[in-house]
């Protein structure tokens, strides 16, 4: 495998949606290309730093009132059932 | 109760794209012991099928509006819509994806009735906000000495902020909600060749504007750590 084909697998490789052929010709080489190698970790890192860096928001209570009662009118014990458990 | 929305379907892969426009608000029961049985059933499984993913939802209707209450709207607008056309939801396939697809699909719509710009958006507006209502979580217990983990939420937020819009939609999707490629193909109407290379030039994009932070702020950016 080229470097070019590598680019190509790499966010693959990352999110776990390339093959396991593939894989393993990717790794391959991984191991011989220092360049290549290092763009695989800031990949993994960038991917990682959004996951654990972005905050997530609860949804304002009222919106939460008007999707329950879409669906259920004891809301409140169905609502800490489904969202908070 | 509820208001009155008007709901407009576009042509899309789910079966529930399909379906001809309704003309009018479907009538939601106000009693519960009113409810037929099966729509009962149809209530039962729809929480457990769609409305746990409320906090999800209204977390993208945020990131693609930047206006709470837009995006209290699109969620509302969302559900309304899957409820009713709940029966066209494939059994077995991804729920979540199904309505992201129908939040996408209303937003896009929104913009077109209101002949905006998707992407084009009000930096200071977007800090405001962001300020007013961030958590003040921070992990001081960090014990990694790279400076891609220092930055805080913000810097991210901005580095994520400041990619073309179609980079910075794939990468919340795969990194923040956890598409698969092919989830994520199906939701911005491209292969997955696409998705997987625009993957890899937004994530490129982004190492670079949060070294371009780590810079501003004095940190350490060398790799050799």
């Amino acid at each position: 495998m080229d470097c070019k084909t590598a680019c190509v697998l790499m966010s693959a490789a990352v999110d776990g949606e390339i093959s396991f052929t593939e894989e393993q010709d990717f790794l391959l080489h991984l191991s011989q290309c220092k360049r290549c190698r290092e763009e695989f970790d800031d990949a993994k890192k960038t991917k990682m730093i959004i996951k654990e860096r972005i905050i997530r928001f609860r949804a304002p209570q009222a919106l939460i009132t008007t999707i329950m009662q879409l669906t259920d009118f004891n809301t409140r014990e169905t609502e800490e059932t489904l969202l908070y458990e | 109760m509820w208001a009155i929305i008007r709901i407009h379907l576009e042509p899309g892969r789910f079966q529930i794209m399909d379906k001809p426009a309704p003309t009018h608000q479907t009538n939601i029961p106000t009693k519960k012991e009113a409810l037929p049985r099966e729509e009962r059933q149809k209530q039962l499984e729809f929480q457990n099928e769609a409305v746990v993913h409320l906090h999800s939802l209204y977390n993208y209707a945020l990131h693609i509006t930047m206006n709470p209450d837009d995006a209290e709207d699109l969620v509302q607008e969302t559900y309304l819509k899957a409820y009713r056309f709940f029966n066209s939801f494939e059994r077995g396939t991804n729920c979540k994806a199904w309505l992201f697809k129908i939040l996408k699909n209303n937003y896009i719509n929104r913009f077109r009735k209101n002949s905006k710009e998707p992407g084009k958006v009000d930096y200071d507006l977007i800090k405001d906000f962001y300020h007013s209502i961030k958590d003040t979580r921070r992990d001081s217990s960090e014990a990694d000495t790279d400076y891609f983990y220092s930055l805080l939420h913000e810097e991210v937020y901005q580095a994520l902020l400041s990619l073309p819009e179609e980079f910075r939609e794939v990468i919340q999707l795969c990194d923040i909600e956890g598409f698969t490629y092919e989830e994520i193909a199906n939701m911005v109407d491209s292969p997955i060749g696409t998705v997987r290379s625009r993957l890899y030039r937004g994530r490129k994009l982004l190492r670079a504007q949060l070294e371009g932070y780590a810079k501003k702020y004095g940190l350490n950016t060398d790799n050799d750590q």
